[in-house]
């Protein structure tokens, strides 16, 4: 895969959001059940502009994010 | 013949090549590379029709994500029908789906997420640090870059930094979402219907 927009400069979070949704059913599957993260993080970039990207997740990267997040906290606060 | 589409011996490999063009998106099944490979001896008139059932039988089980018992049920009513499938046949299915079924499902599933999904995830620790400008940048950050994008499609990729307060907070809110997202992984897990509120 390529990569496009690469940002050299951090963003400074400003705010999380989630929302936690199942998906009942679809046209090619009218059983789904499958649930789903979504998480809207609210960033100030360098130059001042505010931006929202949303992206979803599945169960098991979300347990793996919420354990990134986890790991990082406890390093941060050795520090 | 009738007899060759009748025998349970191809139709695993039919199975395997529907379940490819059906769920996992793989261009070039068409119906006439499974009939030369697998029923060889069926001219394409009388493969055609047979080829519709099982991608229906296949398309039904998968779509009712159905559990053994049901679908041990719709087997044997599919053995009874005029027109229908053999017993050897349907025990040729039965154990395509007891052993595909995972895959299929996460296929389907992935088929109907339509929104960015994310596709990397690292991050650092910055420790103290000072600029020309500004004394004040003394506060350690957790600096996290994100991959986000759509299989298939070019990436996009940013980067944020997180105050050692800030990312209190925000585990705190996510260690809340893990909860109530426990709750309801069980219930997927167990079948058991309805919600419960916390």
């Amino acid at each position: 895969t390529r990569r496009n927009c690469f940002r050299d400069a951090a963003g400074r979070l400003l705010d999380c959001q989630w929302k936690l949704g199942v998906a009942v059913g679809a046209d090619s599957c009218k059983s789904l059940r499958s649930p789903c993260v979504t998480m809207a993080v609210k960033v100030a970039e360098a130059s001042g502009r505010i931006v929202c990207r949303t992206f979803e997740m599945t169960v098991p990267q979300f347990q793996n994010f919420y354990s990134q997040f986890k790991e990082m906290a406890s390093l941060l606060e050795t520090l | 013949m009738a007899g060759e589409l009748e025998g349970s011996k191809s139709l695993s490999g039919l199975l395997s090549g529907l379940a490819q063009e059906a769920f996992h998106g793989h261009q070039g099944i068409t119906e006439e590379l499974l009939r030369s490979q697998l029923y060889p001896e069926v001219s394409l008139e009388e493969f055609r029709p047979f080829l519709a059932k099982m991608r229906g039988i296949l398309k039904s089980i998968a779509s009712a994500d159905m559990d053994f018992n049901q679908l041990e049920a719709f087997l044997t009513a599919q053995t009874k029908k005029q027109g229908g499938i053999t017993s050897d046949q349907a025990a040729v299915i039965s154990k395509f789906w007891k052993s595909h079924k995972t895959k299929i499902r996460e296929s389907l599933m992935n088929q109907s997420r339509w929104d960015s999904g994310l596709r990397g995830l690292s991050w650092r620790i910055d420790g103290k640090s000072q600029s020309r400008h500004s004394a004040q940048i003394h506060t350690p950050v957790a600096i996290m870059e994100l991959e986000i994008g759509k299989s298939g499609q070019n990436q996009d990729q940013f980067r944020l930094w997180i105050k050692r307060t800030a990312l209190c907070l925000k585990d705190k809110q996510a260690s809340n979402l893990k909860g109530k997202y426990s709750l309801v992984f069980n219930l997927h897990n167990s079948g058991a219907p309805g919600w419960h509120s916390r």
